[in-house]
């Protein structure tokens, strides 16, 4: 915008008064030209492609609409969540695009928390911490994502040390015939809550309990900026909502109770616990730690393009090396990262559709494996598309919303 | 803001794409409802002087890369006697590995022809566009185990992983019939038959169900090769008729290859193979018709002689099953893929 209006005071000084002045011999009319030609151009080639594609459909006499849709899906699918195979098409994608969250969801907090480690990790004065974390960065960035999750799925489950579900090994729990961990190699068993008592009479509670924090919280805000006593707020809500849900959990009787992992008689399925495919797992871990060696990067950059005063400054008030970081350094170098670290999160969700080489059941597999089944392509693959799309642009809405929060404000 | 402009651009031309091909759905079929002007594919293939050909490599038996790289088994054997039969040359055949995409690859014509066992159904030959001119081979989907497992039917299998090439009707059948039981599975997809068995041997999967042919063949070699006991349940899952696919709507490349894979069959019933087929000295005249002999042209686009160069090159049905699929422990005995006149399916219409 800033462009066009320096174009128009150019433009509108070179020919004060429009004198001579012809349309022929102003260059934006050629610029105006030039885009509405290019405007057309694509619009005709997207014409074109879609002609052919509906003639060649038609010739074919393959449907073009979206009735496949609507149609039972008739084919089992491995993260199913409870699928009923009756049920149309679109839950069947709906099931793809959720486990396709649960991947890229579960591999954002995973990348984040082990790049901004070892980032830190790698500007260490401690030789052998800093030199195994540039290890970790130079390896990890060079090879494929692809290969990285294939190596999770066959060296370190299915090829790798643990055993075939029917022999899973069990981890018990000291003093006690229940297991907290049961590991194979096709599935991982975990504990769980089981719902037991009042639980609606908890939940309201626990809301009623999280209110009463924010307003601690904001108490304590107004309080430190009023008379300069130090604010304290994380130690003094999250203390109060620690205690007082506590509090609820013995007084309604204990509402949840774990659910400890265990096997059917015949030991092919989980009875109880929580069960994840070693499928899931190979992906959300392999990608993890792939972003995070970018990721590393990044907040390596971020802190060192931070001024050396600042540092130098942050010690001289003799604060502890955790207060330079908390409190001087990342600060500011989160404002550097969050531009970056969106651009990872969008791959890393974009990544998450090689999981059709381990067989999890993702977005980008099933819609495979409904083509196979007589879903037609065409609108298959631009389903999937749209679905890729709005995952990314909510993924980057998101994060630009954090960004614009974090950014340096014109006072 | 410039890049929110091009996000919201992107979204409109996603929404615009989903509109524009629902509301086209009925509007164009009335008007070029299948009137080809374009040239058929038989005289694309001639001009080009080279058969496309769809396979997979993957499965022994049926089309894999040997180790000098080159594809061979039962599939391949085909897509060679089409070029033998149309071009008159078996070796002028470009080999194309697909995946689970197969169906998409004849649709937009990038195959000729697809050799990737490939079962007929209804819905493919109808809604996707498709048609299956010949049946290579009379399959039934079947369940393997492994030899010291517990499962000895597929009513043992509550709650048992099972492993299964995903878009297959393998797929829906195993869903179909362990559904009809009350017999609920946890499925193990993967797309190809390579990593499939990757998942097996490392018990991912208790089960492997595919076409019975497919997994008598792999008990077979994989069995010779030293690798544990198999099981296969006498329980058979479904009918599969393997074969030949291509595109819909191409009347005189459907004629065309139809009869050029017929001759296999033909030929098989008179007792003609690659040994004999150029020494014939006879005088059956169903037999002279079918060498071209008699100046006998049934119109059907080919050359006259094209059964002697399928049979010569190639050889005929048996032959080509006995080299491939029966070499990888596949017997003919008993099953459906014998001649008509022997109990089995095999049945080519009246050369004439």
């Amino acid at each position: 915008m800033s462009t066009t209006s320096r174009d128009d005071l150019r433009s509108s000084n070179l020919n004060p008064s429009s004198q001579g002045f012809t349309l022929w011999s102003d260059a934006r009319t050629y610029r105006v030209a030039g885009q509405v030609i290019g405007v057309a151009l694509v619009i005709l080639l997207i014409w074109r492609l879609t002609n052919n594609l509906f003639s060649n459909l038609d010739r074919l006499n393959i449907s073009r609409n979206f009735d496949f849709l609507t149609q039972p899906t008739n084919f089992a699918i491995a993260e199913n969540w409870g699928f009923d195979t009756s049920l149309p098409r679109w839950r069947m994608l709906l099931i793809g695009l959720q486990n396709t969250i649960l991947a890229a969801g579960g591999g954002i907090v995973l990348a984040t928390i082990l790049g901004t480690i070892v980032g830190i990790a790698r500007l260490s004065s401690n030789w052998l911490v800093s030199k195994i974390s540039t290890f970790y960065v130079e390896t990890l960035r060079n090879i494929p994502p692809l290969v990285v999750i294939i190596f999770f799925s066959i060296a370190v489950f299915s090829s790798g040390p643990f055993p075939v579900f029917r022999e899973a090994t069990e981890l018990k729990l000291p003093f006690s015939d229940s297991n907290w961990l049961i590991l194979s190699n096709s599935r991982i068993g975990f504990p769980s809550f089981s719902a037991e008592r009042n639980i609606s009479a908890f939940w309201l509670l626990f809301a009623m309990t999280f209110l009463f924090a924010a307003c601690m919280w904001a108490w304590r805000t107004v309080k430190s900026s009023k008379t300069g006593v130090p604010h304290r707020r994380v130690q003094w809500s999250l203390g109060v909502f620690v205690v007082l849900l506590v509090l609820w959990f013995f007084l309604l009787n204990g509402p949840y109770d774990w659910s400890w992992p265990s096997r059917t008689e015949n030991g092919r399925r989980l009875a109880s616990g929580f069960g994840t495919s070693a499928a899931y797992l190979s992906v959300t871990l392999a990608i993890a730690i792939y972003t995070a060696s970018h990721i590393a990067e990044i907040v390596r950059g971020a802190i060192l393009a931070i001024h050396k005063g600042q540092g130098e400054a942050a010690t001289s008030l003799s604060l502890s090396s955790y207060q330079r970081y908390r409190f001087v350094i990342l600060p500011q170098a989160f404002r550097r990262i969050i531009p970056n670290l969106i651009n990872q999160y969008l791959n890393l969700t974009k990544n998450t559709s090689l999981a059709v080489a381990v067989g999890y059941a993702e977005l980008a597999s099933l819609t495979q494996t409904s083509i196979g089944n007589g879903a037609p392509a065409p609108q298959s693959i631009l389903l999937m598309m749209c679905g890729y799309l709005g995952l990314s642009l909510i993924v980057s809405l998101i994060a630009n919303v954090v960004n614009r929060s974090l950014r340096l404000k014109d006072r | 803001m410039r890049s929110n402009r091009v996000k919201l651009f992107a979204v409109l031309a996603c929404v615009l794409g989903l509109v524009a091909v629902a509301c086209s759905s009925d509007s164009g079929n009335d008007t070029d409802d299948n009137q080809q002007d374009t040239a058929s594919l038989l005289d694309e293939v001639r001009d080009r002087d080279q058969l496309i050909c769809g396979t997979r490599d993957d499965l022994t038996g049926f089309a894999q890369k040997n180790s000098e790289g080159e594809f061979e088994g039962f599939d391949v054997e085909f897509c060679k006697v089409i070029a033998a039969g149309i071009l008159g040359d078996a070796t002028k055949v470009e080999f194309k590995a697909l995946g689970p995409e197969r169906f998409t690859s004849v649709q937009a014509g990038e195959v000729d022809i697809l050799f990737r066992n490939a079962t007929a159904t209804a819905s493919r030959d109808g809604r996707e566009g498709l048609a299956f001119p010949f049946t290579t081979v009379y399959d039934g989907q079947r369940m393997m185990v492994s030899g010291d497992s517990d499962i000895t039917s597929l009513d043992d299998m509550d709650g048992a992983s099972i492993c299964v090439v995903q878009g297959t009707t393998t797929e829906l059948n195993l869903n179909a019939v362990l559904g009809a039981r009350g017999i609920s599975f946890n499925p193990v997809l993967y797309s190809s038959h390579t990593e499939l068995r990757e998942a097996y041997q490392a018990g991912l999967c208790e089960g492997y169900t595919a076409d019975g042919s497919a997994l008598f063949v792999y008990k077979f070699t994989s069995e010779q090769a030293g690798g544990p006991q198999q099981r296969i349940l006498d329980e058979v899952m479904s009918k599969e008729p393997l074969g030949a696919v291509i595109a819909d709507g191409d009347s005189k490349w459907e004629q065309a290859v139809t009869w050029v894979m017929r001759a296999t069959i033909q030929a098989w019933e008179f007792g003609l193979d690659s040994t004999n087929i150029n020494s014939y000295s006879g005088n059956d005249v169903n037999i002279l018709n079918f060498l071209g002999r008699n100046d006998f042209d049934p119109g059907l686009g080919l050359d006259r002689d094209f059964a002697i160069n399928v049979v010569d090159q190639v050889g005929n049905y048996k032959e080509i099953y006995d080299r491939t699929l029966g070499a990888t422990g596949l017997i003919m005995e008993g099953s459906y893929n014998r001649l008509w006149s022997d109990g089995g399916l095999h049945y080519a219409p009246p050369y004439r």
